[in-house]
C-alpha cells in the first residue's frame, strides 16, 4: 500500500497515505484520552476532530493552508494518548507525522520550531548550543532568570525555557543524602515496591551486547543519565558497546513533520549502529525510543531501507525494559519517596508501563507513589511549553499541582524531556527539587552496594 | 453552503462566553458535521461551548430572539443522528461543562455538570462503594447529557434498567432561555406529573439538561462471568429462552454471533472465541456472593441443556476481562475489516429471536451484504452490523434497502424500531411503522408543551404533520 512521498510528488504526504485514516468509524473514543479536549472542549482540538481535519484535506475539501489545519495539528501534543484506547487501532502518531508534512509545505511553520530543528539536526550548531545551556546552567544564570523574569506577560517563554534549563540540573547531593536505612515502604495503588527476589551478580556480557543511542538532549544536558545507563546496564550482565559517530536520532524533526530530515538523520543512525554486532539499542529518552522503534514506518516507501529500518527497530528497547528483563538486580536502600508520573512516548507509544516501576522497585527503601492521571501528558512535547504558553502552561500546571499533592521528596520520571518540563513546572511553582530518572535511583543504589567498586567489574 | 451568523449575533454570544468558545469559520466548523452516525454530513452556523447553566440560558435568549435553531450536542457518539446540526442551526455543546458538582453518598445521589463522561461518574463514586448503573459500550467517551436525551442502556440494563430510572433531578434550559428544575434531591418531594421521566429519552427537543441529579447503586460484592460457546446461533437462543424462563436474574445477557466472532478473531483484539463456533453467549451475575455460583451454576446447566460445546467460567478480574473482550471489542474489529459500518439498533420479544436472526441473515444474502450482529440477547436488543464501503454508492444503496427491510421485520415481529440509540434523524422515517398520526400527534403537542417554536433539534425524531410534508 505505500506510495512514494518524497519530496518531488506532488501529492501530499497524507494523500499518499490515505488508507491509514479509513479505520477511523468516528466512535469518540478517543476524545477523552485528549489533554488539548478535555481542557478546550472543541471538537477540532481532540484526535477524532483533527482526524477529520486531515480526511477532509485529503477529500480537498480543507485547504492545507488554511488556519484551522495548521491550528489544531500544531496544538496536538503528540502525546500519542489517542491511540490506546482507539478500538479501531487508528495510527495516529503516524498519521499526525504526515500531516504536520501537509501543513508545514502548505505554510511554513513558526520561527522558534525551525531554528530548534535546525540546531538539533545539525552536530556542529548543537554542540554550541548545548555547551551555551551548560554554562548558563553551572553558572547559576538559568535559576536566577527565573527569578529575575516576572512571571507572565511576554516574557513567559523565555522565563520557561531557563527553567527547563535550571531543571536539567542533576539532583546531586539531596539524592546521595537519602539515608540508607530501608524503611518499610508503602505500596500505592497499583505499585509494587521492593520485595525480596534478589538478582545476583551475573557475568558482564551473558545478557547480550548493547549500544546506547547517546541523544541531543541527553548528551547535552544529561551526561549523567547517559553514565547510569551505562553502569546499570553493566552491573546487569550488559555489555555495552561504544557507537561513535552517531548523531540525532530524528524524532523531534519526525514529529514536527519535517519527515525528509528525519529520514535523513534515522538513515545516518541506522549506518552507524549496523557497523557494531548488538544485540540491542538501548535508549534513555521516551521520545527518541519512540521514533526509533517506529523506523519501519519512517521508511515504508523504500523498500531497501524499510528492511534495515525494521531491522534496526526490532533492537531498541527503552533502558528500563532491558534492566527489567535481567530482573534487574537488587541495590543498597535509598530511603526516599518519589512521586512517579509516565512519559507518554512510554506508556502510550511503546506500550511500556511497567519497566520503569520494576527498576524502582529493585532499590529498596523507595516509596513509590503514583501520581493522579499519571497517564496525561506533562504538557512538555519538545517545546510545546513556548510555543502554546497558555494551554502548555495549563497542562503543565496540573500535573505539577499532582505531584505536588504526593508530598514525595522527589518527582520521578524516565524521560529527560517530561524531567525538564516537570522540573521547570516545579521551579516555577518555588519548588527547588528537579525530577530524576529511575536509573539515577538504580544508580545511586548500586554505587552505595559497591557494584562500581575498584575492580570496576561489576561484582 | 451554511449561511454565517450576523456579526451582532456572533458578538452577542462571544460576550457571553467569550471569543474562544464561538467557533464560525467554516473550516473549523467541520469537525462538527457528524456524530457517531458518520453517513450524514451537515455543517451547523456557528459553534457555542457554555460553560455554565447561566450562559447556556444567555446562549439560548439571544439565539430565540434571533429565531436560530439550536442544535444540542454532548460527546457526539450517538449513532442515530441525533446532534447532527441542522442547516440553519446552531450546536450548543456541553463538553465544558465536565464538572461533578456534587457526589452525596448517604442519599446515594449524585450532581453533575450534562458534559460529564458516564465512566468517569463511577469512577468517582467508586471510593464511596457506589457505581452509577446505566452502562452503554459507549460509557468511556459519552456524556450524561446525551445519555439522558437519548435514554441510554447497556449491557448491564437488563437487570438494573436503563437510565430514565435512575435520572432523579434535572435542571433545564428551555427554548427563550427559560430555566426550570424538575424532580431533583431522589425526586420523592416532587410531586404532581412526571417531568423528568417525559425529558429523559427527548432527544435533545425539549430543551438542554443543564444539571442532572441520578441516584446511584452499592457497588455488588461479587460477580461471576460465563461465556457458553454454541454450534448454532439457535442454540444459544434457546440457552438465553431458558436462563430467562428459569427465573434467574442475570445482570447481562450478551450474544455475538459467528460473523462476529470471526471479525473480532481476525482482528488484533483475538479474544480466544473458537472460530468455527455459531454464537459466543456472555452471562453474567452479580450482587451478594451468596448464591452468585449457585446461579451461574443453573445457568451453565441451561447452557448445556440447550447444547452449548464448551461453557468457561471468570473468577477474577483478568478473567472477567478475557470473557468479555469479544465482546467489548467487537465495534473496533469491525471498523477494521470494513472500510464503513453501519450499527442498526431494533428490539424484538426475546422469543422471536432466533426466528428474526434467521431472517436477517436471510435478508443479508440476498443483498449481497455481511451483516454481523451483536446483542443484548437478554431483552431481545438487537445491534445488526452491516459492513460495507461508502465509495461503493450501488453497495450503500443496498445498504439503505437491506437496513429498511430489517426494520419492517423487526415490527412485523412486534418490536420496535429503536432499542437505545434512538430515532434522530436515521429513524425518522419510520416513525410512522410504530405510531399512527394520533399517535405522532399527541407526541407533537408534547415537544410543543417544552418548546412551542421548536428551536430544539427541529426535524428531528418527529416526522413534519402530513400537512406540511
Ligand atoms: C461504539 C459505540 C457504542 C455505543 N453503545 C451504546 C450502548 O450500549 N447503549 C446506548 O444506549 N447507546 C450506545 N451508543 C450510542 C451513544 O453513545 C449514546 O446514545 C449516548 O448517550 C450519546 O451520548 P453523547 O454524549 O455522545 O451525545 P450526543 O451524541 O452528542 O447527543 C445525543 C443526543 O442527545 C442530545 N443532547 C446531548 N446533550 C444534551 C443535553 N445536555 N441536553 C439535551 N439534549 C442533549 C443531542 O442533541 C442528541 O440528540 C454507542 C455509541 C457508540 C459509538
Ligand atoms: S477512537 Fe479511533 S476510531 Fe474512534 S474516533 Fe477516535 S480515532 Fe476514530
Ligand atoms: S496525540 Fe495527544 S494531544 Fe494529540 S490528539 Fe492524541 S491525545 Fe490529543
Amino acid at each position: 500500500m505505500s506510495t512514494t512521498t518524497g519530496s518531488g510528488s506532488l501529492a501530499s504526504a497524507l494523500e499518499a497515505q490515505r488508507e491509514r485514516l479509513l479505520p477511523c468509524v468516528h466512535c469518540g473514543f478517543c476524545l477523552p484520552a485528549c489533554p488539548t479536549y478535555n481542557r478546550l472542549g472543541d471538537e477540532a482540538d481532540s484526535p477524532r476532530g483533527r482526524l477529520h481535519l486531515m480526511q477532509a484535506v485529503v477529500d480537498g475539501r480543507l485547504d492545507a493552508g488554511s488556519d484551522a489545519f495548521h491550528t489544531h495539528i500544531d496544538r496536538c501534543l503528540g502525546c500519542r494518548a489517542c491511540e490506546p484506547v482507539c478500538p479501531s487501532g487508528v495510527e495516529y502518531g503516524t498519521l499526525l507525522e504526515l500531516a504536520r508534512e501537509t501543513a508545514t509545505r502548505a505554510r511554513p511553520q513558526g520561527k522558534l520550531t525551525r531554528a530548534l530543528l535546525a540546531v538539533m539536526g545539525s552536530p556542529a550548531l548543537r554542540a554550541v548550543f548545548f555547551l551555551g545551556g551548560r554554562t548558563l546552567r553551572s553558572l547559576g544564570v538559568a535559576r536566577l532568570a527565573v527569578r529575575l523574569i516576572p512571571a507572565g506577560a511576554r516574557l513567559g517563554g523565555i522565563r520557561l525555557a531557563f527553567a527547563m534549563l535550571a531543571s536539567s540540573s542533576p539532583p546531586g547531593r539531596r539524592l546521595q543524602k537519602a539515608p540508607v536505612n530501608a524503611v518499610p515502604s508503602r505500596a500505592i495503588g497499583a505499585v509494587a515496591v521492593a520485595d525480596d527476589d534478589s538478582v545476583g551478580p551475573v557475568p558482564r556480557g551473558s545478557r547480550g551486547r548493547v549500544a546506547y543511542l547517546e541523544g541531543c538532549v541527553q548528551r547535552g544536558l544529561f551526561e549523567r543519565i547517559n553514565q547510569a545507563t551505562v553502569r546499570t546496564l553493566e552491573a546487569n550482565g550488559y555489555e555495552v558497546v561504544p557507537v561513535a559517530h552517531q548523531g540525532c536520532c530524528g524524532a523531534l524533526h519526525a514529529h514536527g513533520g519535517d519527515l525528509r530530515n528525519a529520514r535523513r538523520l534515522a538513515g545516518a543512525n541506522i549506518l552507524v549502529f549496523e557497523g557494531v554486532e548488538i544485540d540491542y539499542v538501548a535508549v534513555n529518552a521516551a521520545g527518541c525510543g519512540a521514533a526509533m522503534k517506529d523506523y519501519g514506518t519512517l521508511f515504508e516507501s523504500n523498500q531497501e531501507m524499510s528492511t534495515r529500518a525494521e531491522a534496526f527497530a526490532a533492537k531498541v528497547r527503552d533502558v528500563t525494559e532491558l534492566l527489567s528483563q535481567a530482573g534487574p538486580r537488587r541495590g543498597a536502600p535509598v530511603s526516599c519517596s518519589v512521586a512517579y508520573d509516565h512519559p507518554c512516548h512510554l506508556l502510550h507509544a511503546q506500550g511500556v508501563a511497567q519497566e520503569p516501576l520494576d527498576v524502582l522497585r529493585a532499590v529498596p527503601g523507595i516509596d513509590v507513589r503514583l501520581i493522579d492521571r499519571a497517564d496525561e501528558c506533562c504538557g512538555g512535547a519538545g517545546i510545546y511549553g513556548i510555543t502554546h504558553p497558555e494551554l502548555g502552561g495549563r497542562i503543565g500546571r496540573d500535573k505539577v499541582a499532582a505531584i505536588l499533592r504526593e508530598e514525595a521528596d522527589h518527582a520521578c520520571t524516565p524521560n529527560p524531556g517530561c524531567m525538564m518540563q516537570i522540573g521547570a513546572g516545579l521551579l516555577l511553582e518555588g519548588s527547588s527539587d528537579v525530577a530524576v530518572h529511575p536509573i539515577e535511583l538504580l544508580d545511586e543504589s548500586y554505587r552505595r552496594a559497591g557494584y562500581y567498586s575498584a575492580t570496576g567489574d561489576s561484582q | 453552503m451554511t449561511r454565517p451568523l450576523a456579526p451582532d449575533v456572533v458578538r452577542g454570544l462571544t460576550e457571553i462566553v467569550g471569543a474562544a468558545n464561538v467557533i464560525t469559520d467554516p473550516d473549523r466548523l467541520l469537525v462538527y458535521e457528524s456524530d457517531g452516525l458518520s453517513a450524514y454530513r451537515v455543517s451547523p452556523r456557528a459553534v457555542v461551548l457554555p460553560g455554565t447553566s447561566d450562559e447556556v440560558a444567555a446562549v439560548v435568549t439571544l439565539l430565540h430572539l434571533e429565531g436560530i435553531e439550536i442544535v444540542p450536542r454532548g460527546a457526539g457518539t450517538g449513532l442515530s443522528g441525533g446532534a447532527l446540526p441542522t442547516p440553519d442551526g446552531v450546536v450548543v455543546g456541553t463538553a465544558r461543562m465536565n464538572r461533578i458538582i456534587e457526589i452525596d453518598p448517604e442519599n446515594r445521589l449524585a450532581r453533575v455538570q450534562p458534559g460529564v463522561i458516564n465512566a468517569r461518574l463511577t469512577e468517582a463514586t467508586q471510593p464511596y462503594g457506589l457505581f452509577y448503573a446505566p452502562d452503554p459500550s459507549s460509557q468511556s467517551t459519552c456524556t450524561l447529557g446525551g445519555n439522558v436525551a437519548e435514554n441510554s442502556g447497556g449491557p448491564h440494563c437488563l437487570k438494573y434498567g436503563v437510565t430514565s430510572r435512575y435520572v432523579t433531578g434535572l435542571t433545564v434550559v428551555l427554548a427563550g432561555g427559560r430555566i426550570v428544575k424538575l424532580g431533583g434531591a431522589g425526586r420523592d418531594s416532587a410531586g404532581g406529573l412526571d417531568l423528568v421521566g417525559l425529558f429523559v429519552g427527548s432527544e435533545g427537543c425539549f430543551g438542554i439538561a443543564t444539571e442532572i441529579e441520578v441516584r446511584l447503586l452499592p457497588i455488588a460484592e461479587g460477580v461471576r462471568t460465563l461465556l457458553g460457546i454454541f454450534e448454532t446461533m439457535e442454540a444459544a437462543g434457546h440457552a438465553v429462552t431458558e436462563i430467562m424462563g428459569s427465573g434467574l436474574l442475570p445482570a447481562a445477557v450478551e450474544i455475538i454471533d459467528r460473523a462476529t466472532i470471526e471479525a473480532v478473531e481476525a482482528s488484533i483484539f483475538a479474544a480466544g472465541y473458537p472460530t468455527d463456533a455459531g454464537a459466543a453467549l456472555v452471562v453474567e451475575f452479580d450482587g451478594t456472593e451468596a448464591g452468585l455460583d449457585l446461579g451461574a451454576d443453573r445457568a451453565e446447566k441451561c447452557c448445556f441443556e440447550a447444547g452449548a460445546r464448551e461453557v468457561r467460567r471468570a473468577t477474577s478480574e483478568a478473567e472477567r476481562a478475557a470473557l468479555w473482550k469479544g465482546r467489548k471489542k467487537a465495534f473496533g474489529a469491525m471498523g477494521r475489516i470494513a472500510p464503513d459500518l453501519l450499527v442498526q439498533d431494533a428490539t424484538v420479544p426475546r422469543t422471536k429471536l432466533p426466528e428474526v436472526l434467521a431472517r436477517i441473515a436471510e435478508i443479508g444474502e440476498r443483498y449481497d451484504l455481511k451483516i454481523a450482529n451483536v446483542f443484548h440477547a437478554g431483552d431481545g436488543n438487537l445491534h445488526p452490523n452491516i459492513l460495507f464501503d461508502r465509495k461503493n454508492a450501488e453497495e450503500l444503496d443496498r445498504v439503505e434497502r437491506a437496513s429498511t427491510e430489517i426494520m419492517h421485520l423487526c415490527v412485523d415481529a412486534g418490536g420496535t424500531i429503536t432499542g437505545e440509540h434512538g430515532v434522530g434523524i436515521d429513524k425518522r422515517g419510520y416513525m410512522s411503522l410504530v405510531h399512527n398520526e394520533t399517535e405522532l400527534e399527541m407526541l407533537r403537542s408534547v415537544r410543543a408543551v417544552f418548546d412551542p417554536d421548536r428551536l430544539f433539534n427541529r426535524g428531528k425524531v418527529l416526522p413534519d404533520p402530513l400537512a406540511e410534508t
